[in-house]
C-alpha cells in the first residue's frame, strides 16, 4: 500500500473509486491506515506466537503440543513431565499453589488432632471458623441460612441450644454424614377433635404455658397412653429423644409448630394443632458422597460452635 | 399506499414499512421484558411463584424479541431498503417478500409464547423448538431468495459494499441455524427434540452458533445498515474501498473460528480454546476496520454533530463497536477468562454491543430511512435528542454496573484468606450483587424510555405522512377537477 504517495490526511485529494450508488454514495480508495495494518500483523504475529507456545493445531487424531512450556507435577508420587495444559495446570496448582499449601498445612493438623484438641485449641479454631464459614455458607446455607437460624417450621435452627438429634460432636458428625429423616405421623385420624384440643392443650402445659387444667389432665391421658401413645418418641415427661430426634416439648424452643412468633393463645394453638394433625416428615440429605471427610469434619466442629456445643 | 410517493412504485416500501414498524413494537416489548427480568434478579419476588414469568422463561423471551425481533425486522427493513436503492431495482416478487414478514413475526410471537409456556431447546440465542425452526428456514430462504434476485436483477454495474455484509449475514446465519437446530423430535406431534450432538461436541456447535450469531446477525448485518446510513447522512463518500474490501474478508473468515472462546476452561480441549482465543485477537483489527471507515467517513463533517442528532447516534453506536469489539478480544483470553466468565461482565461486554452498537445504529438508520418511507421529515428532532441522551445515560448506567458486578464478583470468588481458605462463599458474592443489578434496571428503564419517545415521534412522522400525502392527492384531484 506504500505505492500510494498521496496525502493521507486530506480526503480531497485521494480519488474516489468513480462509482456512485442510490445517486450520492460513493467510496474514497484512502489506503489502509498504517497503525491499521502494523495493528493487524501484531495480532496476527501474538497468535502465531500463541500457537507456538500452546496448545493449538489439530493434526490427524492428535494436536501439536506446544514447546518451551511443560509443566512438572506429581501423579502418585512420582514427577510427571507434560506439555501445558489446563488439567496439568489444575493439579500443580492444586499441589504447589501458595494458597494450596497454607491450607493444607493447618487442614492436616486438623485431621491428626482429635475432636477435643481441636476445641481446646484457638489457633485450630480459628482456622476451623475461617474453613468452615465458607464451607457452611456454599452447602449448609441454602435451608439452614447463611447465620445457620433456619426457617422455622422448615428447617432446624443450629444456632440455639436445642439439638434434635443431640448436639455433641459425634452426633453432629452422624447427622452430617448420613443425613437425618425427621418424622412424626399425623393425628387427625386418632383424635376426635375434642381429644385433639385436649392433647393441645397437654402439650401447652409442657412448656408452663397457661392452659385449662380439665383439658389438659385429660390430654396427658391421651399422650401417655395407648390412646395416642405420644410418649414412645417424646417420653412421658415431654423431653424428646435424640436418638429418634423427636423434640423436646418442655424447652419452649419450638422447633416445628412456629409457637413464638404467634401473638394469640388462639393461634399458638392453632399451629401446634396443626403439626399433631398432618405430622412432619422432612429430610435432611447424606453428605457423605459429596464432602471429604476433612470437610464433614471442619463442618462439625464449625456447627457445634454455631449452637453453643453439648 | 401508492400515493405516497412515486419512489413508491419504484421500490417496494410498503415490506420496508411493515418490518420496520414492527421493529419498534418488538423493541419497546422486548426491552421492556428485559428490564422486568433485571428488576427480578434485584427482587425475586418479582416472579410472583408463576411459572411464566419467571426469568428462565423470560430470558430468552427477551434476547429473541430484541435480537430477531427488533433487530431481525430492523434488518429485513434496512436491507431491502439498501438493496433496492443501491441496485436501483424493486424486490423481484411483492408476494415471497411480503412471506417474509408474515412468517418472520409469526415466528417471532410463537417463539416468546412457547418460551413462556415451557417449550425450549436450552440452546443460547436459538431456543425455538423444531416446528418453529423449520419455519425459521423456510422463510429464511425465501429472504435469500428475494435479496440474491434483486442483486442479480441490479442496474448497477457494481454491488455496493452494505450488500456484501448483508449476503454474508443471510448466507452465514442459513448455516448457523441448520447445523445448531439439528434435532430428533420426541414424535412428530411433540413440541419437545433431542439434539444431535451430546456433551462437548454439542457445547462446541452452541457456540460455534451463538458466537457466529453475533459475528454475522448483530455484527456484519448491522455493519451492511452502517455503510450505507452512515455516509447517506453524513453526506460524504465512505472513507477507504479497500479497507472495506480488507476489513469485510478478514471480519468474515477470521469470526468463524472464534467460538469456542465462551468454553475456556471446561471439557473443551486445550488447543480447541488457543484456536479459539488466537483468532479472537486476530479479529480485532477487523472489526475496528468497520469503526475507522465510519468514523473517518465522518471527517471532514464533524460540525454536523452539533447539528444533526442522528449523526450523534451513528458516531456513538460506532464508537461503542469498536470499545465492545476491544473488550472482546481481551476477554477471550484464557487468564482474564478466568475472571470473567459466569460473572456479569459478559452481559455488560454482551450489552455494550447490544445496546451501544446494535440498537444505537438502528435508531440513527430508522430516523433516517422512516421519513423518507413516507415522503416526510421526521417530526421532532428535539425528542431525537431526547432519545439519544436517555439511550446513552442509560448504556452507560449499564454497562458500568456489571462492570461492578462482574469484576467484582470475579474478584470474590478468587480471593484467599491467610489461611488458604476461600475468602467469600458463593452467597456472599451473590448478596454483593443486588445493588449492581438494581443500578442496571434503571439503566434499562432510561433505554425503554428513550425506545418509547422514538415511537411516539416515529408514530407522528408516519401520520403527518399519510396527512400531507393525503393534501397532495386532494389538490391533484381539485385541479383534474377543474381542468
Amino acid at each position: 500500500m506504500s505505492e500510494v504517495k498521496q496525502d493521507k490526511t486530506k480526503q480531497g485529494s485521494v480519488q474516489t473509486t468513480g462509482h456512485a450508488w442510490d445517486g450520492d454514495i460513493q467510496e474514497f480508495n484512502n489506503p489502509l491506515p498504517r497503525w491499521w495494518l502494523w495493528g493487524f500483523y501484531a495480532t496476527t504475529l501474538f497468535a502465531v506466537l500463541y500457537w507456538v507456545f500452546y496448545p493449538a493445531w489439530p493434526v490427524g487424531d492428535s494436536y501439536t503440543k506446544g514447546v518451551f512450556n511443560n509443566i512438572t507435577y506429581k501423579v502418585g508420587g512420582k514427577e510427571v513431565t507434560t506439555h501445558w495444559n489446563t488439567r496439568a495446570l489444575l493439579m500443580k496448582d492444586l499441589q504447589e499453589g501458595e494458597e494450596a499449601v497454607k491450607q493444607r498445612k493447618y487442614m492436616s493438623g486438623l485431621m491428626a488432632a482429635s475432636y477435643e484438641k481441636i476445641v481446646s485449641d484457638p489457633k485450630m479454631m480459628q482456622f476451623t471458623r475461617s474453613v468452615g464459614k465458607i464451607l457452611f455458607e456454599d452447602n449448609c446455607a441454602a435451608c439452614h441460612g447463611m447465620g445457620g437460624a433456619g426457617v422455622a417450621g422448615l428447617f432446624p435452627n443450629l444456632v440455639d441450644d436445642d439439638w434434635l438429634w443431640g448436639g455433641s460432636l459425634k452426633t453432629i458428625q452422624a447427622t452430617i454424614e448420613s443425613g437425618r429423616r425427621g418424622y412424626m405421623p399425623g393425628f387427625k385420624k386418632t383424635f376426635n377433635d375434642a381429644q385433639m384440643n385436649d392433647v393441645v392443650e397437654y402439650v401447652m402445659s409442657l412448656s408452663g404455658k397457661q392452659v385449662d387444667e380439665d383439658m389438659a389432665k385429660r390430654g396427658g391421658v391421651l399422650f401417655n397412653g395407648q390412646g395416642g401413645g405420644c410418649y414412645y418418641c417424646h417420653t412421658s415427661k415431654g423431653t424428646g429423644m435424640a436418638s429418634v430426634g423427636s423434640a423436646n416439648l418442655t424447652d419452649s424452643i419450638w422447633t416445628v409448630a412456629k409457637v413464638s412468633s404467634q401473638k394469640t393463645p388462639e393461634t399458638k394453638r392453632k399451629v401446634i394443632r396443626d403439626v399433631i394433625s398432618s405430622g412432619i416428615s422432612r429430610e435432611m440429605p447424606m453428605w457423605k458422597a459429596r464432602l471429604s471427610e476433612a470437610e464433614i469434619k471442619v463442618l462439625t466442629v464449625y456447627v457445634h460452635e454455631l449452637g453453643g456445643g453439648k | 399506499m401508492a400515493h405516497v410517493s412515486a419512489s413508491s412504485e419504484q421500490y417496494n416500501y410498503e415490506i420496508i414499512r411493515k418490518f420496520a414498524i414492527m421493529s419498534l413494537v418488538w423493541g419497546v416489548i422486548g426491552m421492556s421484558v428485559g428490564v422486568y427480568i433485571a428488576l427480578e434478579l434485584a427482587f425475586p419476588a418479582l416472579n410472583f411463584d408463576i411459572p411464566e414469568i419467571t426469568f428462565g422463561r423470560l430470558r430468552p423471551v427477551h434476547t429473541t424479541l430484541v435480537i430477531f425481533g427488533f433487530g431481525g425486522s430492523a434488518l429485513f427493513a434496512t436491507s431491502y431498503y439498501i438493496v433496492q436503492r443501491t441496485c436501483q431495482v424493486r424486490l423481484f416478487s411483492n408476494g415471497l417478500a411480503t412471506f417474509t414478514f408474515w412468517g418472520w413475526q409469526i415466528i417471532i410471537v410463537s417463539g416468546a409464547l412457547s418460551y413462556m409456556l415451557g417449550y425450549s431447546q436450552g440452546r443460547e440465542y436459538a431456543e425455538f423448538e423444531w416446528p418453529i425452526d423449520l419455519l425459521i428456514l423456510v422463510v429464511w430462504v425465501a429472504y435469500l431468495v428475494v435479496y440474491i434476485q434483486a442483486i442479480r436483477q441490479r442496474t448497477q454495474p457494481h454491488i455496493y459494499v452494505a450488500n456484501w455484509f448483508f449476503i454474508a449475514f443471510i448466507l452465514v446465519t442459513a448455516i448457523l441455524h441448520v447445523f445448531n437446530n439439528l434435532a430428533i423430535p420426541v414424535s412428530l406431534f411433540s413440541m419437545k427434540s433431542y439434539g444431535a450432538f451430546s456433551g462437548v461436541q454439542d457445547a462446541m456447535t452452541q457456540w460455534w452458533y451463538g458466537h457466529n450469531a453475533v459475528g454475522f446477525f448483530l455484527t456484519a448485518a448491522f455493519l451492511g445498515m452502517m455503510y450505507y446510513f452512515v455516509p447517506k447522512q453524513a453526506g460524504r463518500p465512505v472513507y477507504s474501498y479497500r479497507l472495506s474490501i480488507i476489513h469485510f474478508w478478514a471480519l468474515v473468515f477470521l469470526y468463524m473460528w472464534a467460538g469456542a472462546h465462551h468454553l475456556h476452561w471446561t471439557a473443551l480441549p486445550d488447543w480447541t480454546s488457543t484456536l479459539a482465543a488466537s483468532f479472537s485477537i486476530m479479529l480485532l483489527l477487523p472489526s475496528w476496520g468497520g469503526m475507522i471507515n465510519g468514523i473517518m467517513t465522518l471527517s471532514g463533517a464533524w460540525d454536523k454533530l452539533r447539528s444533526d442528532p442522528i449523526m450523534l447516534f451513528m458516531i456513538a453506536s460506532l464508537s461503542f463497536y469498536g470499545m465492545s469489539t476491544f473488550e472482546g478480544p481481551l476477554m477471550s483470553l484464557k487468564s482474564v477468562n478466568a475472571l470473567s466468565h459466569y460473572t456479569d461482565w459478559t452481559i455488560g461486554h454482551v450489552h455494550s454491543g447490544a445496546l451501544g452498537w446494535v440498537a444505537m445504529i438502528t435508531f440513527g438508520s430508522m430516523y433516517h430511512m422512516i421519513p423518507r418511507l413516507y415522503a416526510t421529515k421526521v417530526y421532532s428532532i428535539r425528542l431525537i435528542y431526547t432519545h439519544f441522551w436517555l439511550a446513552t445515560i442509560g448504556i452507560v448506567l449499564y454497562i458500568t454496573s456489571m462492570w461492578i458486578a462482574g469484576i467484582g464478583q470475579g474478584l470474590f470468588l478468587r480471593a484467599f484468606d491467610d489461611y488458604g481458605n476461600l475468602k467469600y462463599s458463593f452467597i456472599e458474592t451473590v448478596v454483593f450483587l443486588h445493588q449492581p443489578y438494581v443500578w442496571r434496571a434503571i439503566g434499562g428503564m432510561f433505554f425503554v424510555a428513550g425506545i418509547v419517545i422514538m415511537t411516539y415521534n416515529i408514530y407522528r412522522t408516519i401520520s403527518q405522512g399519510k396527512r400531507e400525502a393525503a393534501e397532495i392527492e386532494a389538490k391533484i384531484a381539485a385541479r383534474m377537477a377543474r381542468a
